[in-house]
């Protein structure tokens, strides 16, 4: 039995990879400007801040929630970090600040459930409205823009030619991989996820973890803040929208169950290379707007039929 | 198992890039910035903010019929949201891996395009923008540069709608604003040169000035409740078509039309079918379709190494 969801489990993303290996290949053939060095760099980082909020989305999905409020908060905790930057606050510091900004969001979601007994749909999507609001007060519906070379590095710079959003996308991904598959608070949000009376019964502190996993959310959708902040020179309170719907969308074409209790941040990012693979793509092909639309949405439906089908078959 | 597997999958992935990019590396060195990969017609892209807006369709429409007569190829492209600036910068990044020969663009934020000129500019390629102005100083400090800008003086339109509703209370009553997205360089144009003009007539009070986002929707709830606050409310001016129609069906549901003068910004066609019904009195005409096609036109200049003008004015017009 265990060994047979394993492999149902990483059937289904070896599945994923094929898939954007193919779609990369298909891009290859049809035009020359795709499979270059410098573009797949320039997927890679505009990937990145998708990438970075889905991590925090597939940690929630797997603890069998959902969170809707990660767009509103990667707009808040952007234009806190840029009004502290205006006031003269050092870059680390300032950062500092606009993190534990969206980790207190993040784990005011969580006490929301927990404490609360509110379903996660209720809670994050009363945050989102919350924190979209707050960003407007805050800079009065106007951007915040102009920030030194140093912050902007965030965006500008590179190690080794590879631009920094993608060594950070990297490692978080590395250290998400490994807090999931090797330490008590992911385990837990797997066993959460996969049924919540019968972790509480066996002692685990379900109200905390839960607590813990949206609070991850919140922290990493203020990372993501923080590039998309330094990319664009500038910080708006409509900055966004539809985020969280991305980051869905990469997760579960990365495998994560909406049910809870499965999934990898593996997955998720090869899930999040498929969406920016594809808009890319379209771009390079000179596509129509509105057909890349009905392409992204027809691969999600896609990914998640596979899916199903695949389990039934197991079984 | 598990992580012999995991890992293996990480490699396919890594081992699969590496090999197919070298492969292809080599052919792609050593071409100029800007030439069109196969020696075909030369690409314009041109990156609107979105296309569900129908001045960008009538922008689309100009261009693409110019590029037509010109012999160009045209790529149009946009986001699927107005506001949506971070998409709109990923397009062009890809335009830019592209190799297009040439970009118009208008910027769905001033400050926020200027990253991606800079950007433009180091691949060689020439940006033309249109509609909506880069923020002047953001690309200066960036050490970015446009080939030109190509678009309606907005501040003058805003002015023109003043002085037409001014005229049309006889210098006095109250009026009401509704403003586009706060920060767009476009509607705060609008919106001072409509100021300037109504200064002018201390008799003439602006009881409420709200944003509606540019929205229909949003003009419609916004103007709703303005009318709740105010009833005593004389005049609009919306700084879109889109927000004027939506705050006309709002006026319409309070049993108002034709006691509040409506006036709005872009002529769209439903804008002047509705000053013939007489919802609306009166919009400021800009005109698109020929955005579009002086844009391509600049555009196959610059191609062939002329030299253009750094601003071109597109005519406005009131229709009443």
């Amino acid at each position: 039995m265990k060994t047979r969801t394993l492999f149902a489990h990483y059937g289904r993303q070896f599945g994923t990879l094929a898939g954007l290996l193919g779609l990369c290949l298909v891009l290859w053939i049809l035009t020359p400007h795709f499979l270059t060095v410098s573009n797949l760099l320039n997927v890679a980082q505009q990937t990145s801040i998708n990438a970075i909020i889905a991590v925090g989305l597939t940690f929630v999905i797997i603890s069998g929630g959902i969170d809707l409020s990660v767009g509103s908060l990667v707009a808040f905790s952007g234009v806190v970090l840029a009004s502290l930057l205006q006031r003269g606050l050092p870059f680390p510091i300032a950062l500092a600040g606009s993190l534990g900004v969206g980790l207190l969001a993040g784990l005011v979601n969580g006490l929301l459930i927990t404490l609360g007994r509110l379903p996660p749909f209720i809670a994050t999507l009363g945050m989102m409205s919350v924190a979209r609001g707050g960003a407007l007060l805050f800079t009065d519906g106007r951007p915040i823009s102009g920030f030194s070379d140093s912050f902007r590095w965030l965006a500008t710079g590179e190690i080794f030619f590879v631009p920094i959003p993608v060594v950070l996308m990297l490692l978080v991904y590395a250290l998400a991989h490994f807090v999931l598959r090797r330490t008590k608070f992911g385990r837990y949000a797997f066993a959460i996820g996969g049924n919540e009376e019968a972790a509480l019964l066996s002692g685990v502190r379900v109200r905390l973890y839960k607590t813990l996993v949206y609070g991850t959310g919140g922290l990493l959708s203020a990372l993501a803040a923080a590039v998309l902040t330094a990319r664009l020179n500038s910080a708006q309170p409509i900055a966004g929208i539809n985020y969280e719907l991305d980051a869905i969308a990469a997760t579960v074409i990365g495998g994560t169950s909406l049910m809870g209790g499965q999934g990898s941040v593996v997955g998720t990012l090869i899930g999040a290379l498929i969406m920016g693979v594809l808009r890319n793509g379209l771009n390079l092909l000179g596509v129509s707007s509105f057909i890349q639309q009905v392409v992204i949405g027809a691969v999600i439906i896609l990914a998640v039929l596979m899916d199903t089908a695949f389990k039934r078959q197991k079984k | 198992m598990k992580r012999l597997l995991s890992f293996r999958c990480w490699f396919a992935l890594a081992a699969g890039l590496i090999v197919l990019t070298g492969c292809n590396r080599g052919e792609k060195s050593g071409q100029a910035p800007g030439a069109s990969a196969t020696g075909r017609k030369p690409t314009v892209a041109l990156v609107v903010k979105t296309l569900n807006n129908p001045f960008f369709i009538e922008m689309q429409r100009g261009a693409a019929d110019e590029a037509a007569k010109l012999g160009l190829e045209l790529i149009v492209q946009a986001a699927d949201r107005e506001v949506d600036v971070e998409r709109q910068m990923q397009i062009i990044e890809n335009l830019i891996e592209r190799k297009v020969s040439v970009l118009c663009i208008t910027p769905s934020g001033s400050r926020e395009i200027v990253p991606v000129i800079v950007k433009a500019n180091k691949a060689g390629i020439p940006v033309l923008i249109i509609d909506t102005r880069a923020d002047e100083k953001a690309l200066a400090d960036a050490g970015g540069k446009i080939a030109t800008f190509i678009g309606s003086d907005n501040y003058d339109g805003g002015k023109l709608a003043g002085a037409f509703l001014a005229e049309k209370l006889g210098g006095k009553g109250n009026v009401v604003v509704l403003e586009g997205i706060p920060g767009h360089e476009t509607g705060d144009a609008r919106l001072q040169g409509f100021k300037e003009s109504i200064s002018a007539f201390p008799g003439i009070r602006i009881v409420a000035s709200q944003p509606a986002n540019w929205e229909r929707d949003q003009g419609f709830n916004v103007f709703q409740n303005i009318l709740q606050a105010h009833p005593e409310v004389n005049a609009l001016f919306a700084c879109s078509d889109l927000m004027a129609l939506g705050a006309a069906e709002a006026i319409a549901a309070a049993g108002k039309t034709g006691k509040i003068m409506v006036v709005g910004f872009d002529a769209q066609p439903e804008a002047r079918q509705a000053i013939a019904k007489g919802t609306m009195v009166a919009t400021v005409a800009q005109f698109p379709a020929k955005m579009g096609s002086i844009a391509i036109e600049n555009a196959h200049r610059v191609l062939a190494g002329n030299s253009i003008p750094a601003f071109t004015p597109v005519p406005i017009e009131l229709i009443k």
